[in-house]
């Protein structure tokens, strides 16, 4: 507390050391880039005047200096490249790219049959020309560096593979290269590819108005402004962060705690029929979320069970999840969650406590350790560090948990002082009525974006400071 | 394209045959000289609109349109019933007519652009209208609806818009849907016609106004504690909206054409939303939530509630739990007690409401209930390859015959004046209102999407307020307040439409 105090007091002071040195610090910062710029030309200057005439002609034509090496098939392999490549952009590419910029000039008219710009489709297709791109750059640079590479080896006096030589060692030496090859273009395809759609989205008007065949425009950090303006769309995505947060730390604590003390509860030798009572919480984990949360919602309503038993018993029903009970229905949405996630936490800690090095906890005993001691200074310790990627990702799914609030309250908009959201709503639920319901794409990317920024911030932050990362090696 | 350059020639040559029309379909007008005619669609114009172009020139041959129809009506075989009197009666140009077999409540933004949704869909006004302003649905050549003056004029109305400058028609009404109020006529008291029938004309008063429907719901109440008169869910805005726009509330402004007016605090809404704040107090705790809503056959059929309000597509599943609930009593055999409940389970319009507006005092008189309705009908998407076989299955869709068809295999109102003739007393009324402007018609605009949850929202608080609120906590128990309510339930559909804006 002290050294927390006394860091407070020195901030004033640290925060205007720094503002006065920040133009040292930036003109540092700018003649490092530009001697850094300075050095790569001359490396290239010295690599192009150290490179023989077939290096040269590989940096002119791709697979020229290859054919000059008589490596006949990656020649052909690199002309065809190229070929390829040129072919792409002259016919197609250069539009695509092109069409990025402008995402479209001329609106389609479905009612005449006027046919128009798609500028959602011009700015996925600029991103594919963008990607073919780099691609070709990627493989350009790659033809020099093999070039120079056998300049290196003829110079050494060593004898220059065969494409044969090389497609075997594709499945040998290079193996990690074939294999790796698919899964890569898979995430590049199937994840990259939309996170940066995503992205792009965040920065252009699409929304209710501009939805093709109307035109989308760049608009740049216009969803970001509004998100951030003083209206009530600033206020309501910041109300919604800090619920967001604190549902998020409280619900994987309370689902990391529960789970771990059921695991530890059947883990004791004085249960009987263990299989039989782990049966319980696994039926519930089996049976599927969403049915799961209706049930709940069925049973928390004005007409459902738990209010018929307090009519019966004389009490005045409870709206449970009614526009005035925020509190109530926060804390009912954390029960329902730790009733779906436990399990699955109990699961995996009873997997991992099986693995407990039972000598440590002989040697506590033996030192007259109480049981709490062993569960705090040998269990909880040896659980976290096997779990904590876990726990981050359960971290990450609960500050994502779409389902809970939306089954359970997804009917009750707007409260009070929100736009377009209740007080329950995480960011992804308010991201959902925002694109979905409402069709604010744009808002709704640029959401997206700022949730994945917090959670990989977060995540990394606590992944780097946990045990698991700072000490690898220790129950190895 | 190479479809594009056969229609265009096509197109063309129908331009000089002013006339020929498509087949199925006799045009109405002969040409006036000018263009298209908004305010009389019935006259062919002599230069075709560019959006019309497309219905010109002959039938497409041999090729299949896929329709979109309604779930109840593929679930009681009228949907393949009505494509096989399509199918045979183009037989001679090929074209089939087929269950697009995609879920009802498929968005067509989804799909229309990218080739894989259907042809023809049908839907509510609600619905077809939202996709306007995208351009989902297209304009519909009203000249080639041969049956354009047996529907009536307002009901052509929910699905006329504007929104993209020109004003044009985009969907063929068939059938008015809007809530009403079934109730248990054996549960009435054995003495009605004495005491609750004060202007003798056969229809018990309690189901006629919302002043004795109240009081009989308090005496049902104190008489037995787990039983109701009235109860529905009041968070339902389609069935509440009534409370305000039978005083002058309203959606949107300018006859619900512009979206910059939110209305639901307007005239003297805030005096209908206290009636239904205070007939709240004599409903179930149930009418709060979606609960009421979700058990209607269930309690109706045990006689919880005496009376529910819903729309005419739950009568099979209320008529059903009741048949169920006389066998258990042993009143019959299974036809007996389907027959029975047929007799027993009765529908009336929305009860009048006090010109006071006061459930306690009815010295003024009363005044018609102004429910909210939709009009169900088809459409056809911009995106479809056939559209001149898609408006002559509309325009058989909505025939005389294939209208009476519906209504006989799903009892909903017709929106023809001929059908509605002999469809029932009941199917007479609801045309009636829909033609006197007495249904409050769902606005045709895209953005009433962001008023049924604000607005539901509202009324559930509302009802608890007056059912479970401890009095010190209430929120609504002065006009005041409740006007203040209904004032920031505007402003929140107001932000959610407009501030999100880029």
């Amino acid at each position: 507390m002290n050294s927390f105090l006394k860091r407070l007091k020195e901030f004033p002071g640290r925060a205007a050391s720094w503002f006065r040195s920040l133009p040292g610090r930036s003109a540092r910062f700018f003649r490092s880039l530009y001697e850094r710029a300075a050095d790569l030309f001359a490396s290239f200057l010295n690599f192009f005047k150290s490179s023989n005439q077939n290096v040269r002609a590989s940096l002119c034509l791709m697979g020229l200096g290859q054919l000059m090496y008589r490596q006949y098939g990656k020649g052909i392999l690199y002309l065809a490249i190229e070929i390829g490549a040129v072919l792409f952009f002259s016919l197609v590419g250069f539009t695509w790219i092109s069409g990025f910029f402008t995402l479209g000039t001329i609106a389609a008219d479905p009612w005449t049959g006027q046919e128009g710009d798609n500028s959602v489709i011009m700015m996925l297709l600029g991103l594919f020309a963008f990607v073919i791109l780099i691609l070709f750059l990627v493989l350009y640079v790659s033809n020099v560096k093999d070039a120079r590479k056998s300049q290196l080896m003829v110079l050494e006096g060593k004898k220059l593979p065969t494409f044969r030589d090389e497609l075997k060692d594709l499945l040998d030496k290079k193996f990690y290269k074939s294999v790796l090859f698919v899964p890569i273009l898979g995430v590049s395809v199937f994840s990259v590819l939309p996170i940066v759609f995503m992205i792009l989205i965040a920065f252009t008007n699409y929304g209710p108005d501009h939805i093709p065949p109307n035109l989308v425009d760049w608009t740049g950090f216009e969803s970001f402004e509004t998100i951030f303006s003083a209206t009530n769309i600033g206020s309501t995505f910041a109300k919604i962060l800090g619920w967001n947060l604190l549902w998020a730390v409280a619900s994987t604590l309370v689902n990391y705690l529960l789970g771990l003390l059921l695991a530890l509860l059947l883990a004791k030798k004085v249960v009987k029929g263990k299989a039989f009572w782990r049966l319980f919480p696994i039926l519930a984990y089996a049976i599927p979320g969403f049915i799961t949360l209706t049930a709940f919602k069925f049973m928390f309503s004005m007409g459902g069970p738990i209010n018929d038993i307090i009519s019966d018993l004389g009490g005045t029903p409870i709206h449970f999840l009614g526009l005035d009970n925020t509190w109530g229905a926060r804390f009912i949405g954390l029960m329902v969650n730790a009733w779906l996630t436990v399990p699955s936490t109990m699961l995996l800690a009873t997997g991992i406590l099986s693995n407990a090095p039972t000598d440590m906890y002989e040697a506590a005993r033996i030192d007259g350790a109480s049981s709490f001691r062993q569960f705090k200074d040998l269990t909880l310790p040896f659980v976290v560090f096997a779990t904590t990627p876990t726990l981050i990702t359960s971290f990450i799914n609960n500050f994502n948990n779409f389902g809970v609030f939306y089954f359970l309250r997804g009917d009750i908009v707007p409260s009070e002082g929100y736009t377009a959201a209740n007080d329950t709503d995480l960011l992804i639920n308010w991201l959902y009525r925002l694109s979905i319901d409402n069709n604010y794409y744009s808002i709704g990317a640029a959401v997206s974006l700022l949730i994945f920024l917090i959670t990989s911030i977060i995540s990394l932050i606590v992944y780097v400071r946990s045990p698991a990362y700072r000490k690898e090696g220790t129950f190895r | 394209m190479k479809e594009k350059r056969i229609i265009l020639p096509l197109a063309v040559l129908a331009i000089l045959l002013v006339g020929c029309g498509e087949p199925g379909a006799s045009s109405t007008g002969g040409g006036s000289g000018g263009g298209y005619d908004p305010d009389d669609p019935t006259m062919k114009p002599d230069v075709i609109p560019a959006v019309f172009e497309k219905f010109e020139g002959e039938l497409e041959r041999n090729v299949e349109i896929k329709v979109l129809e309604n779930g109840n009506a593929d679930k009681v075989g009228y949907s393949e019933e009505l494509f096989d009197a399509f199918n045979e009666a183009y037989k001679e140009y090929g074209i089939t007519a087929v269950d697009a077999n995609i879920g009802e409540y498929n968005d067509l933004a989804q799909m229309g652009p990218y080739g894989t949704g259907p042809d023809v869909i049908y839907q509510a006004n609600d619905i077809i209208m939202g996709y306007v302003d995208d351009k989902l649905v297209t304009p519909l050549p009203t000249y080639y609806m041969p049956d354009y003056s047996k529907i009536p004029a307002t009901a052509w109305k929910a699905y006329e818009s504007a929104a993209t400058g020109e004003r044009y028609t985009f969907g063929i009404p068939i059938n008015v849907q809007t809530g009403l109020l079934y109730y248990r006529a054996d549960l009435l008291p054995e003495n009605w016609e004495a005491e609750w029938d004060d202007d003798k004309n056969g229809i018990p008063d309690m189901v006629e106004n919302m002043n004795d429907l109240y009081r009989f719901s308090q005496i049902r109440h104190e008489a037995n504690n787990d039983e109701y008169g009235l109860v529905f869910s009041l968070n339902d805005f389609y069935f509440s909206g009534s409370f305000l726009f039978t005083y002058g509330g309203y959606v949107f402004g300018n006859g619900d054409t512009d979206d910059t007016d939110i209305g639901l605090h307007k005239g003297d809404a805030a005096i209908g939303a206290n009636i239904a704040r205070t007939f709240a107090g004599v409903m179930s705790e149930e009418c709060i939530d979606d609960s009421a809503k979700l058990a209607i056959s269930g309690n109706m059929a045990s006689g919880k509630y005496f009376a529910s309000v819903t729309t005419p597509d739950n009568y099979e599943v209320i008529i059903s739990a009741l048949a169920t609930e006389y066998e258990a009593e042993r009143k019959g055999t299974a036809e007996e007690c389907d027959a029975l409940a047929r007799e027993n389970l009765l529908s009336v319009p929305f009860p009048d409401f006090p010109l006071s507006g006061d459930l306690e005092d009815d010295s003024e008189g009363f005044t018609s209930a102004l429910t909210m309705g939709g009009i169900n009908g088809f459409a056809i998407s911009s995106y479809s390859k056939y559209p001149k076989a898609s408006l002559a299955f509309i325009n058989f869709a909505a025939s005389y015959e294939m209208v009476c068809r519906r209504y006989e295999m799903l009892g909903i109102a017709p929106c023809r004046e001929d059908a509605a003739e002999i469809a029932g007393e009941l199917s007479k009324q609801l045309f009636d209102k829909v033609d006197e402007g007495a249904i409050y018609l769902m606005p045709s605009l895209s953005s009433l999407s962001q008023v049924w949850s604000p607005a539901g929202s509202f009324f559930g608080d509302l009802a608890e307020d007056n059912l479970i609120r401890p009095v010190a906590e209430r929120k609504y128990d002065t006009i005041e307040k409740i006007q203040a309510g209904l004032e920031t339930t505007s402003q929140n559909i107001y932000d959610a439409i407009h501030i999100l804006g880029v």
